[in-house]
């Protein structure tokens, strides 16, 4: 296994190089550059153009730039954003990211969750009347014309019922006298999500051992309602206290976003369980299961979902590739300034160290999503083992 | 004089599918005693396989069972309610299935299976009792103890069977079905689970059905026997009775298409055309259109009705009223 994860890693980081060359040549291509609008001021000397180029090294040929952009990038400079100036592309992604990975994130996972659940339900009472409604409402969620649905709702729920905020991130307003950046906010929102999830995934481990099924489910349920207090505590106490309205004001801005790409995202993974179940159904290890005398939740969970979940984890990994990628288009109609917007805007802009930053960003979570979808794999289906050769 | 442990009359079975009923089981009535072996014989498509899953009422979502009664220890089960069911399957009888291969999870321990079954049955045991009831499971069908922490396709397939027996005793049943165990092996293995069959149900004297296409098989494993065809039971008996005697003209073509190992080459007799449709409602003898013994003496307009030749030996009306 750790042979198997270094010869990747070595792989990955051939993959990556190239993936730096060909972006960095095809982000050059564009024609014009970032500073070319200073031609068209009448009131700067008509030298300053070209000098602005000498400092960024904007005059040399582009093979000689590339090469040293590429020694850069590996040394961990990665230039200066043309765009604002004093900032680093790092600097810049460092302020957006906690905001697209928090809703993200929380997207996702809801999403993953809800998908399959209903389409284990689906699959389980196949032929009855619901399973045929909800299938038909998940196709149509699947298949909708996302941007068009985003903006429905955010007319419906943002405009006329007024119930929740159209766009953005935060209320301006709440926070001019702030004592704090939103991005403390975002980081202190993240890890406290992290903590309970692993506080979670903890009691779900050490309860697993045990043999009495209804001890099993009452600590699992014991620990939830623990999360629950101890979150109660949390954010009625020390710095928690202090940014506990400005936290709840970006969890109200999230609300609506969440609810729409969950609605689109959840279906895919829904039906692809209800297929995949449905194929493990006929199987004669259920038979033998419901001989058994195990109760038919149990069968569900435990034999037939289980056994179902390696292709909808595999999809759900490439779609975690996309949440940045896909973040452009979410974060464009909902006003949300995370990594999607810098993205297109430093495109828009052709401020080329911020965008191959933010593109390498993706690159990067893509490598490493795809070696994490190969290495869960041999976890989830014991018959798939990874071989050392070949 | 040991007691009825499983009483099964009149069973009628019917999966209900678009061209029509097909009566798969037909007035089906057989009597399993305390540590007998009972053996159901008879070629593909039977009903064989559907008598045992109406045993555990494992059948498919379109079967149904119409009437009839089967007493497990005195106590009514058809017509049970599910939950009442899952408290009787395995522990009152539990089955190895046709398919050992596939019987198993693919991504769960071979222990773990055997553990959760247990601990379905026995929600009190402790995880010590669980493994060391495991253990000992494992020590009477002959495997090691650390296939418990195995995946199932680390095993061989003759492992894998000894596995699901071993599974099949996990909550002390009354009753073990096996239906077909043997059919993916090879022939060594086959004999070898074909002994273990047999010593672990002398060893524990329980009660089981056998359920076999083999005739040969039966006759080594059962000490009762019933044959049969199109859905109905033709002849049934005691084993030694019915293999020394046979009545039923099935009976007797089945036994004279089994080759012997011993003696001269001979040509194997095989019967001529198909076993009926079950879709189509059958008057009467259902084996007549292929008897190969009729004569002028047969009543195939008889309803078929079983009546007794021997000593608890009892055949099919047609065959036990030709001369």
């Amino acid at each position: 296994m750790a042979e198997y994860i270094i010869r990747r890693t070595f792989q990955m980081t051939i993959v990556f190089f190239l993936f730096l060359v060909f972006s960095y040549l095809l982000f050059n291509a564009i024609p014009g550059n970032a500073f070319s609008s200073l031609l068209l001021n009448p009131n700067l000397p008509p030298d300053a153009y070209q000098r602005v180029l000498e400092i960024y090294g904007l005059d040399k040929p582009l093979l000689e730039r590339t090469q040293m952009y590429i020694v850069n990038f590996f040394k961990g400079d990665f230039g200066y954003s043309y765009k604002y100036f004093p900032k680093t592309p790092i600097e810049l992604i460092a302020e957006r990211l906690p905001r697209t990975l928090m809703l993200f994130s929380i997207v996702n996972i809801v999403a993953f969750y809800t998908g399959f659940f209903i389409g284990k339900v689906l699959a389980w009472r196949r032929g009855s009347k619901a399973e045929t409604w909800i299938t038909v409402t998940s196709v149509f969620s699947y298949t909708v014309f996302y941007p068009w649905f985003a903006l429905m709702m955010l007319w419906v729920f943002g405009y006329k019922l007024g119930w929740l905020p159209i766009g953005k991130f935060l209320y301006p307003e709440k926070w001019y006298d702030a004592p704090f950046d939103s991005d403390v906010v975002f980081t202190s929102m993240i890890k406290f999500t992290v903590v309970v999830s692993l506080i979670q995934f903890a009691a779900y481990l050490a309860s697993r051992g045990i043999e009495s099924l209804s001890l099993r489910r009452n600590i699992r349920f014991v620990s939830l309602i623990a999360i629950f207090i101890g979150s109660y505590f949390y954010w009625n106490n020390g710095e928690a206290l202090l940014q506990k309205p400005y936290a709840s004001d970006i969890a109200y801005h999230m609300i609506l976003p969440v609810m729409v790409v969950t609605v689109v995202a959840f279906a895919g993974t829904a039906l692809l369980t209800r297929t995949t179940m449905m194929e493990v159904l006929k199987e004669d290890y259920i038979l033998t299961a419901r001989a058994k005398g195990i109760s038919q939740k149990r069968i569900r969970d435990r034999h037939a979902a289980r056994t179902a979940l390696l292709p909808v984890v595999t999809s759900f990994i490439f779609t975690i590739v996309t949440i940045i990628d896909g973040s452009v288009l979410t974060e464009q109609i909902f006003s949300w300034p995370g990594m999607g917007q810098l993205l297109l805007q430093s495109v828009l802009e052709e401020d080329i160290p911020v965008a191959m930053a933010t593109f390498s960003f993706v690159g990067v979570f893509a490598l490493i999503a795809h070696l994490l979808a190969d290495v869960s794999y041999s976890y989830l289906d014991p018959r798939i083992r990874i071989k050392s050769q070949g | 004089m040991s007691k009825d442990v499983l009483v099964v009359k009149d069973l009628n079975m019917h999966y209900e599918t678009l061209s029509g009923d097909v009566s798969a089981v037909k007035n089906v009535s057989f009597t399993v005693k305390e540590g007998e072996s009972f053996g159901l014989v008879g070629e593909s498509g039977c009903g064989k396989t559907s008598v045992a899953m109406s045993l555990l009422q494992l059948q498919a979502d379109n079967a149904k069972i119409s009437s009839g009664s089967i007493k497990l220890d005195g106590i009514e089960m058809v017509g049970m309610s599910e939950s009442e069911l899952r408290k009787v399957r395995w522990d009152g009888i539990s089955i190895v299935f046709q398919g050992a291969m596939n019987a198993w999870n693919p991504v769960v321990k071979v222990g773990e299976q055997i553990r959760e079954a247990i601990r379905e049955h026995y929600p009190n045991n402790t995880k010590i009792q669980n493994t060391e009831k495991i253990e000992s499971l494992f020590k009477m069908v002959g495997l090691d103890s650390t296939i418990m922490d195995r995946f199932p396709h680390e095993l061989s397939g003759g492992m894998k069977q000894r596995a699901v027996i071993a599974l099949a005793l996990s909550c002390d049943p009354k009753v073990v079905i096996a239906d077909e165990p043997t059919t993916a092996l090879d022939v060594v293995i086959q004999d070898q689970i074909l002994k273990e069959i047999k010593k672990v149900q002398e060893l524990l004297g329980l009660s089981l059905i056998y359920i076999s296409h083999d005739i040969a098989v039966i006759a080594e494993m059962t000490d009762k026997m019933a044959v049969m065809y199109a859905g109905s039971i033709v002849e049934k008996g005691p084993t030694s009775e019915i293999f020394a005697n046979p009545q039923h003209s099935y009976t007797k073509s089945l036994l004279a298409s089994t080759p012997s190992v011993v003696g001269d080459k001979v040509k194997l007799n095989s019967l001529e055309g198909e076993p009926p449709s079950l879709i189509d409602q059958i008057e009467g003898c259902s084996f007549a259109p292929r008897c190969p013994n009729r004569n002028t003496t047969c009543h195939p307009e008889l309803d078929m009705e079983l009546v007794e030749v021997g000593p608890d030996h009892f055949v099919d009306i047609c065959s036990a009223s030709r001369n």
